[in-house]
């Protein structure tokens, strides 16, 4: 920095005295919690040994939160099946759900009454009752319709029939019911991303002759993914934690798993974090692919495109290191 | 005689009980500029926007090359085109619009080719050698890899006309193509369009640069609260004005 335009003047950044105060009980905070998640505790036994015949006796200490136990159970069979099962029923479910809402969204914004007010009530519907009770509605389906028939009402038409008893095992029923609500809030989304693209930008590809598939596709739901992927990102990750609701309708997904093992061992909290620990893991997976999603379909968007991760560490070393490096004297400063 | 790349008889067109053209007739011949001036309201935009069927007529015969716009006339009676046969009357048809509209998110390049790749179909390497060559005659050789966003108001504009004449149009349509621009920047567009005019293209032009009109145009309308109050050649209706809406609207402008 220069004064006057020849000499090079300190610079004396603002002091943050609040932001200090802040940090300073953030990291007590911090401290805290380290400690008392890697604290030990009496387990209630009482262990004694003889050495030379000397017997001494003293209480046994365990990890507060087993860590062992939590290590121990962490990769086992069960777990591995329920997560396995959660990452499916995850996926299919989202699945059904994007294709279903973005169907939904379109319908919702057509010219026709009809189909936008068949697309405003499904969403009123399927997201005005609880998720829980659809999946158990879809698991009981068999009691209402041992058989469904498609065909036109009143026609005696039939296309084909559908055995809900053999169809609605407890996955497809658990897949139907988180796809079909799914679709719900999806349609949402996806209409906001739909409505917030320019005006200006359908006009240019009629224009040019697109027809109204080609404009959507080409120049509409590309613009509209940036508005969509974020709440959509939000989705997959509250779908991920709600599959965990099919263990009641007897799907054993993670969460189910960690439940079956507890109910046998009465390990209860250690079999929570086991369980807790994968969909965090999972989630991590899921935010770094929602970044770069996000950074692709920025494209056009910003003039320069924000740092990766990696780059952003990079600097702030970068940074760090040039506050402690004593500056060289330069020409210019002399 | 020769059919008249655009003609207009008695074009209504209203919003929701107002009356945004009342009754417009209009003729542009081939290879011939055409300046739509007015003040804001008076339904220039409008009647352009017509004329690429972006807005329905309500009343009137509208034909481009001798086509009705929008519909059929079989047996007595007009039919409504489907969306398919809108498309490839429009990919005649280029427009230039007042905000640009280049796809924010696609580069220069993808901007050009597009239209040429989805809509005629053709191939991907005879588009891009037509996207360049076109970029070089809008002067923006080197802005292939470029988004819109990295780009200037003038530049986009450019980029805009070229994306307009990679489908090659018999006719081009301006909807205040500088209305939207810096001062500064304003030339290098209108010189693009000079360029345009001089090769020949038939362009229908809303403008208020009435220098334009004056040096480019064969002939100018001027339209006051959806009528055409004036036309003829700029020299004349420019210059001397006979109307006196006409010579307030320029007072006004100039």
């Amino acid at each position: 920095m220069t004064m006057n335009g020849d000499t090079a003047v300190k610079v004396v950044p603002v002091r943050h005295f609040g932001r200090w105060i802040a940090s300073f009980f953030a990291v007590i905070a911090v401290a805290m919690l380290v400690h008392t998640l890697l604290s030990k505790i009496p387990n209630g036994q009482v262990a004694c040994h003889t050495l030379n015949t000397v017997r001494t006796c003293h209480n046994v200490i365990n990890w507060r939160f087993s860590w062992n136990v939590v290590f121990h159970y962490f990769t086992v069979t069960e777990i591995l099946q329920g997560l396995g099962r959660t990452i499916l029923l995850t996926i299919i479910s989202m699945a059904i759900g994007i294709t279903l809402g973005v169907t939904i969204a379109i319908m919702r914004l057509s010219k026709s009454r009809l189909l936008s007010s068949t697309a405003w009530t499904y969403t009123w519907f399927f997201r005005g009752t609880p998720v829980y009770v659809q999946l158990i509605f879809w698991f009981n389906i068999a009691a209402i319709y041992p058989m469904i028939t498609f065909g036109l009402p009143f026609m005696h038409a039939t296309f084909f029939h559908l055995n809900t008893v053999t169809f609605f095992t407890p996955f497809t029923a658990g897949i139907i019911g988180l796809g079909l609500n799914e679709g719900a809030y999806m349609s949402e989304i996806a209409r906001s991303g739909l409505i917030a693209v320019d005006e200006g930008q359908i006009e240019a590809a009629s224009a040019i002759g697109m027809t109204r598939a080609q404009t959507l596709r080409l120049v509409i739901l590309p613009q509209a993914m940036r508005v969509i992927i974020p709440p959509t990102g939000n989705e997959v990750i509250s779908m991920l934690k709600t599959t965990s609701l099919v263990s009641s309708i007897g799907v054993i997904e993670l969460l189910g798993a960690a439940q079956n093992i507890y109910s046998a061992t009465y390990q209860v909290v250690p079999m929570l974090i086991v369980a807790s620990l994968w969909y965090l893991a999972i989630t991590t997976v899921l935010s770094i692919g929602q970044y770069y999603l996000e950074r692709h379909y920025a494209k056009g968007a910003l003039r320069t495109p924000p740092p990766t991760p990696i780059q952003h560490i990079r600097s702030d070393v970068r940074g760090i290191l040039a506050k402690f490096r004593t500056p060289r004297p330069t020409k210019e400063s002399r | 005689m020769t059919i008249p790349m655009v003609h207009a008889m008695g074009v209504t067109k209203s919003y929701g009980g107002v009356e945004v053209l009342r009754g417009v007739d209009i003729e542009v011949a081939r290879g011939e500029v055409t300046c739509l001036i007015g003040p804001s309201g008076s339904g220039k935009s409008t009647l352009l926007r017509c004329i690429n069927h972006l807005e329905k007529h309500d009343a009137g015969e509208l034909r481009v090359d001798g086509e009705l716009v929008g519909y059929e006339a079989r047996d007595g009676k007009l039919y409504e085109r489907s969306d398919k046969q809108l498309c490839s009357e429009r990919a005649q048809i280029g427009m230039v619009f007042q905000r640009f509209n280049l796809f924010a998110h696609m580069n220069v390049l993808d901007n050009i080719t597009v239209g040429q790749t989805k809509v005629k179909g053709i191939s991907e390497e005879v588009a891009i050698g037509k996207a360049r060559v076109l970029l070089e005659r809008v002067g923006l050789s080197g802005k292939e890899k470029n988004y819109p966003s990295q780009l200037s108001g003038g530049q986009q504009q450019r980029v805009a006309i070229a994306r307009a004449l990679a489908m090659e149009p018999k006719l081009m349509l301006f909807d205040e193509p500088t209305s939207a621009l810096d001062p500064e920047l304003v030339g290098e567009v209108l010189d693009v369009m000079k360029d345009l005019a001089r090769s020949g293209m038939t362009m229908v032009v809303v403008t208020h640069e009435m220098n334009f009109a004056r040096e480019v145009a064969n002939s100018v309308y001027f339209l006051d609260q959806g009528v055409i109050e004036e036309s003829g050649d700029p020299r004349q209706v420019l210059i001397s004005p006979s109307s006196d809406r006409l010579k307030l609207f320029l007072s006004k402008v100039l």
